[in-house]
């Protein structure tokens, strides 16, 4: 009798914390795409019949236990890159990507020929 | 001299940001409904809509012939009014209909009342075929070729434009 109620137990224990990772999973998937019949909303945001019947299709290829790539490949396939929140480094996207680092050097560089000019400024100063 | 180097280096990057802003805002960042043009029409299997043992797989490999491929529903008023061009179209072309998430005996007597354009109508209760296929909503036409290829498609409502140039493919 214990071993059953013990095996029971642990089924049930193993199925919640299954069911948990693919909540988890699901949420984090909808949060990536975009509604594309909304205006600036994630899946996750939007109760359009458009994004709840995404939802359901995205839920069973999960249940399906499809991998996040897969996933994200058949809605390109279908929607475009558009579909996705974050948008993959591709030849078109890459001053996207490119240009904040660019921002980043171009801040650094200013900031250290400021100090550079600051400390010669004070050197100049002291030699007076 | 250095000044000099700054001030170019600043009116370079001006210029790089006006033409990069510029050719964004031409850029169409908004959903772009041809992803699917020229690619092969994902296989879906449709049940008919008066019949739940008669199915028809697409697309449709056929040397030669073009297949149209129409989402509607009963509810939807724009395609009311895309209806009359589907029955322009019917003799020139097999039409495959999706009925999407529709109540039957509405969408019997939405074809009742305007004719029935379509070759074979199928349903999609829970509009995942119309995801299948790539669609936003409806009202939504796709034309496929003898290959299976997508060669044409128009969201919205078909009109006397789209009507000429579906014509033109399909001549």
């Amino acid at each position: 009798m214990k071993k059953i109620l013990f095996i029971t137990l642990l089924a049930l224990c193993v199925h919640t914390q299954f069911a948990q990772a693919s909540a988890e999973r699901e949420l984090r998937i909808y949060k990536n795409i975009r509604c594309l019949v909304c205006q600036g909303q994630s899946l996750n945001d939007s109760n359009s019949d458009f994004a709840i019947d995404l939802k359901k299709v995205i839920k069973k290829k999960i249940i399906n236990n499809q991998a996040d790539r897969e996933i994200y490949k058949y809605l390109t396939e279908r929607y475009g890159d558009w579909v996705l929140l974050n948008p993959p480094l591709k030849k078109n996207t890459i001053l996207l990507w490119v240009i904040p680092g660019i921002f980043v050097i171009l801040g650094l560089v200013v900031i250290a020929r400021r100090t550079h000019l600051s400390f010669k400024n004070k050197d100049k100063l002291r030699g007076l | 001299m250095k000044k000099q180097f700054e001030i170019y280096i600043l009116i370079f990057i001006t210029v790089i940001f006006f033409i990069t802003f510029y050719y964004s805002l031409e850029a169409n960042n908004k959903n772009n409904p041809n992803v699917m043009l020229y690619k092969t029409l994902p296989t879906i299997e449709l049940t008919s809509f008066n019949n739940a043992n008669l199915k028809q797989v697409l697309p449709i490999i056929n040397e030669d012939k073009h297949y149209l491929i129409n989402i509607w529903s009963s509810w939807c008023v724009p395609c009311r009014d895309e209806h009359q061009t589907l029955m322009k179209l019917k003799d020139k072309i097999k039409i495959y209909g999706i009925n999407y998430k529709d109540k039957k005996s509405n969408a019997v007597s939405f074809l009742n009342e305007l004719g029935n354009p379509f070759y074979f109508t199928g349903i999609d209760r829970d509009g995942s075929l119309a995801i299948e296929i790539g669609a936003y909503g409806i009202p939504e036409t796709y034309v496929t070729n003898s290959k299976g290829l997508i060669v044409f498609k128009h969201v919205g409502p078909l009109n006397e434009k789209t009507y000429l140039k579906i014509n033109e493919i399909i001549k």
